[in-house]
């Protein structure tokens, strides 16, 4: 049996991936489990979801809690060292990354695959959906599922035009995934954080949940106070007079963006 | 005094601050009372009429957090519209005191149905014999449920009709010696936003273990036996009047080879029937099951230990299971050596009327499963 | 009546503990920053069942979904009792715990005029479970349960006039608002502190989540709903005295607001003027309102 842990955002459709995942086991005459992660889902907040695999019929309900296999599908958490917990030694960290497997900072004795996820996606689906995309490279380097049960599987779930072209997303990532190398660092490089997961109450740091990055130019600002007014979570403080962001409650919105009356809080893509 | 209005003066004498409550028979004259005693100035308390039996229950649950003392009852259809909030009131540990004027779950006439479909609430639970107990185990309640040991909510149970209409001599504590021996209540923790805790702000939960708080809840309420017995006996000391050991009270078991045990009205009627059995030579005493919860397993063991059959007389039943009572009973014995045979007897459900004849026959059925064995154990419908 | 405060009259004082865990672009979670805000922090915050917009640092309570009204009837009635008067109650609720599940509590809270604030997001729908309609979800908007089906599309019937209603019961304050006027939405508060008994204002709080845009727009949402007349700014003192708070010359084309929600996507040319006509004499009866100074249905 194997385990699989996926590593998505709300709204990402890790949930979907998972699925995706246990069907085209099944399809290859396998038994198979998809579990989300228990609770509610809030868009553009960390999530897990768990795949089991096996050859008989899976009947423990535990989280996967020493995966096989883990899977990232964001780009920004790909850079977290958390993300490698718990993973078995030995054990694949499948990343949506640009790097090449030997420049990734995540330690362990483990292997790492990665494949510009996003890029495939963007340029089949027009959208930076990277949870079908991610298949084919799991399925390249792990040896199964088949390249045609995933097909099967997705038809079924999208039908029509936006299946075509999540296939045409899968078979990309087959051809375009890196081979699966021994992690460079054995000691971790990056500190572990906490990835902030949804829930209720209140969190520490939601900067693994921004894909954008506001940033205010001073010189333009007119201390006109709207982005302070309207941010949600207070990342925007007022001090001396002028707006000050505090990155660790900024969740990217970028509500703050379309306020600005003079535009000059630019909204970046931040660098993966 | 009838009952209803032995509990309302209990009410009054504990100087309750906020009480509400909605109109259902059998309970609908402490609504009544209630209301006169505020009308009048002889309770200095927020009686909020409010529009059904669940927002009588969370009225009082809001007040008991921010420190106001607090009492709601109902009956029957009520009982059963306010089990939602029931959880949350006992999950806050909020030491709430309810009264239930029992009306079963089939009709208008009583049985324990209502109260017994609250046991999953994590509410502690009596049930009362007569108006003069209903009146004392009110005020024994509060002590019980605001002692920092506890800190949970109690409901009390007694018959509708049977004791909430029927007029008895009931004895009323002076005020000065309530005063005296209740002390005024204190939320715990508070919520005030000058004495909150700062790490309370905001309500933030602690999501590491979520089953800690169902164990605490759990033996908080099994912890309170000590808290109960410790009351009662204060209460006799002050009043001059207590309740066995506050958990059963028993009844002409000395040298008995059998006992019945009843709840509610229904030991009134069983004590007839226990004197008239003890004058025909028979010897069956009673057990007065008074706190079903925490269940008092210890004294039944200490019971079971003593005598070759127990008689249980449930006015409920768990469809598809059995007497609550009975299960319990048969539950506490298992671990003794010798075990007693207990019998199951189902009576005056939906109000159905028990007499002491019918109580004499179960007490002869139960000496002759003492002595012989060889009796059938399957529930009896009385 | 509110009485208009500037930009600069805004606490700059943050009561809200961050970051909370509401979706990115949430507008429950700045309505929540807003109100308490405002309201300050000798509250306590009372709550039920709804998404988790903003934690703010006030004692808290909360109960069964269905229970707005009592809960808070039973809070102010204990701090009564116990001589605490001083402290305000204060209830956040979602549309669902206000206008369907909590309704009934609350509105004997109303008959019985209680000193407390209910206070409500309305992101008109229950977004906590993941979008299903609620009474304040309006007409031919797409929900979990109001799908968009091959015979039936979108949700059949017209949104609670909620602000109404409780209008009817005579309460001594309520008013809507929306987070994307917050001078409007602290000047009602203030207003509502100095009222003794029974307040509720009714706060547009758009969901990028449920309603389907980019959170983003949440602002701008809230703005063009206000603007094309579908989300009106108004207070009632006493059932009865009205003011209009916001008065265009014109008030732009529906289309303007529903046209970017991808829950409006399927709809048809009939639907959308259906929407203008009910906006149009809606807004025809609020001017009239706002020139007799006293509310009309
Ligand atoms: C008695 C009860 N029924 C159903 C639920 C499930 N539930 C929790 S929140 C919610 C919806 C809340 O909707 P709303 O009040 O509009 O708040 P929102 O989530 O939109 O903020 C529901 C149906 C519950 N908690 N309790
Ligand atoms: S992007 Fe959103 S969360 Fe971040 S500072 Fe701007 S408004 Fe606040
Ligand atoms: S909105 Fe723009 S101009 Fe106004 S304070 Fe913020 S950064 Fe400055
Ligand atoms: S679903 Fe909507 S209302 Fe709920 S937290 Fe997300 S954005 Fe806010
Ligand atoms: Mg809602």
């Amino acid at each position: 049996m194997i385990g699989i842990r996926i590593h998505g955002r709300g709204g990402q459709g890790a949930v979907t991936a998972s699925r995706l995942l246990a069907d085209a086991s099944f399809r290859d005459g396998k038994f198979s489990q998809a579990i989300p992660m228990y609770g509610t889902e809030r868009r553009g907040a960390p999530l897990v979801a768990y795949v089991r695999i096996d050859d008989v019929r899976v009947r423990e309900r535990e989280l996967v809690h020493e995966p096989d296999v883990v899977i990232v599908l964001d780009p920004l958490l790909s850079k977290e060292q958390s993300v490698a917990s718990g993973l078995k030694k030995g054990g694949l960290l499948i990343l949506n990354s640009k790097l090449p497997p030997e420049k990734v900072e995540i330690a362990g004795d483990i292997k790492i695959a990665t494949v510009d996820a996003t890029k495939i996606a963007l340029e089949t689906l027009k959208r930076p959906i990277t949870n079908t995309a991610i298949l084919g490279a799991f399925s390249k380097s792990v040896g199964y599922p088949t390249m045609e049960s995933i097909e099967k599987s997705i038809r079924k779930q999208f039908p029509g035009r936006v299946g075509e072209m999540n296939i045409a997303a899968i078979h990309r990532s087959y051809e375009e995934v890196t081979p699966v190398v021994q992690a460079t660092h054995t000691e971790p490089v990056v500190e572990e954080s906490d990835i902030a997961v949804g829930g209720y109450g209140v969190l520490k740091d939601v900067s693994s949940w921004r894909v954008f990055t506001p940033i205010i130019d001073l010189d333009k600002c007119t201390g006109c106070r709207s982005c302070w007014l309207f941010c949600p979570e207070t990342a925007i403080q007022w001090k001396d007079d002028r707006p000050e962001i505090e990155y660790h409650k900024c969740k990217g919105c970028g509500i703050c963006v379309e306020e600005c009356p003079v535009k000059c809080i630019a909204f970046e893509r931040v660098v993966v | 005094m009838v009952g209803n209005k032995a509990t309302a003066t209990a009410v009054k004498l504990a100087r309750v601050q906020v009480a509400s409550a909605f109109p259902v028979t059998p309970q609908t004259t402490i609504t009544e009372y209630l209301s006169d005693m505020v009308a009048n100035g002889e309770l200095d308390a927020e009686f909020v009429n409010v529009e059904g039996e669940l927002s009588s229950h969370v009225v009082v649950q809001a007040a008991s957090r921010v420190g106001a003392r607090t009492f709601v009852c109902t009956s029957g259809p009520g009982q059963l519209y306010m089990h939602h909030p029931m959880h949350q009131t006992s999950d806050n540990r909020l030491p709430v005191v309810m009264a239930t004027v029992h009306r079963g779950n089939k009709g208008m006439m009583p049985d324990h149905t209502d109260l017994m479909s609250q046991l999953w609430t994590g509410w502690m639970q009596f049930y009362v014999e007569h108006n003069q107990e209903a009146l004392d185990t009110c005020l024994m309640s509060y002590k019980i449920a605001e002692d920092e040991r506890v800190r949970l909510p109690i409901a009390f149970g007694y018959d509708g009709y049977v004791l909430s209409y029927t007029a008895e001599p009931v004895e009323i504590p002076d005020q000065k010696d309530v005063d005296d021996w209740l002390p005024p209540y204190k939320a715990m923790p508070s919520i005030l936003p000058d004495e909150v805790l700062p790490e309370n702000l905001g309500g933030r939960w602690d999501r590491s273990d979520p089953q800690k708080r169902w164990q605490e809840h759990h033996e908080a309420i099994v912890n309170a036996k000590d808290v109960i017995v410790e009351v009662n006996e204060s209460y006799g000391k002050k009043f001059g009047r207590s309740y066995g050991n506050g958990l059963t009270e028993e009844y002409r078991t000395e040298g008995a080879e059998a006992v019945l045990v009843a709840m509610g009205s229904l030991t009134g009627t069983a004590r007839a029937a226990i004197d008239r059995l003890r004058d025909d030579g028979l010897n069956v005493g009673l057990v007065k099951l008074r706190c079903f919860l925490p269940f008092p397993k210890e004294d039944f063991q200490e019971i079971g230990k003593k005598v070759g059959a127990i008689g249980m007389i449930d006015r409920n039943v768990c469809l598809g299971h059995g007497g609550a009572a009975y299960t319990q009973i048969r539950n506490a014995i298992y671990d003794l050596e010798e075990r007693p045979s207990v019998l199951e007897f189902i009576a005056g459900m939906g109000g159905k009327e028990v007499r002491v004849d019918d109580i004499y026959k179960i007490g002869k059925k139960t000496l002759k499963a003492a002595k012989s064995g060889g009796v059938s154990t399957s529930t009896e419908w009385v | 009546m509110s009485e208009r405060i500037n930009r600069l009259q805004i606490p700059m004082e943050e009561l809200t503990i961050t970051p909370g865990s509401a979706c990115q672009g949430c507008g429950a979670a700045l309505a929540a920053r807003l109100v308490f805000k405002a309201i300050g922090p000798n509250a306590i915050r009372h709550r039920i069942p709804c998404c988790p917009d903003s934690t703010t640092a006030h004692p808290s309570a909360n109960s069964v979904f269905e229970s707005g009204g009592a809960m808070l009837t039973g809070t102010w009635r204990g701090l009564k009792a116990i001589g605490r008067t001083d402290v305000q109650v204060v209830g956040f609720f979602g549309d669902g715990g206000t206008y369907d599940i909590g309704f009934q509590s609350l509105s004997a809270a109303a008959e019985r005029n209680e000193n407390i604030w209910v206070i409500t997001k309305d992101n008109e729908a229950y977004m906590n479970t993941g979008n299903q309609r609620s009474g304040a979800t309006p007409i031919f908007a797409r929900t979990s349960t109001t799908p968009v089906g091959s015979v039936i599309k979108g949700k059949q019937m017209r949104k609670k006039k909620i602000a109404k209603i409780f209008a009817a019961h005579g309460i001594p304050y309520i008013a809507t608002t929306s987070v994307g006027y917050p001078e409007d939405l602290i000047a009602k508060i203030n207003y509502g502190k100095t009222v003794e008994g029974f307040k509720m204002l009714i706060i547009q709080s758009p969901c990028p989540v449920g309603w389907r845009y980019d959170g983003s727009k949440t602002i701008a949402m809230a703005r063009l709903g206000v603007q094309t007349g579908i989300w009106p700014l108004f207070e009632i003192i006493d059932g009865e005295k009205f003011k209009l708070n916001y008065k265009p010359r014109e008030l732009k084309p529906v289309t303007e607001y529903l046209k970017p929600q991808a829950r409006f996507r399927h709809l048809t040319d009939e639907n959308i003027s259906l929407i203008q006509e009910d906006t149009a004499k809606e807004w025809e009866t609020l001017l009239k309102s706002d020139e007799l100074g006293r509310v009309l249905l």
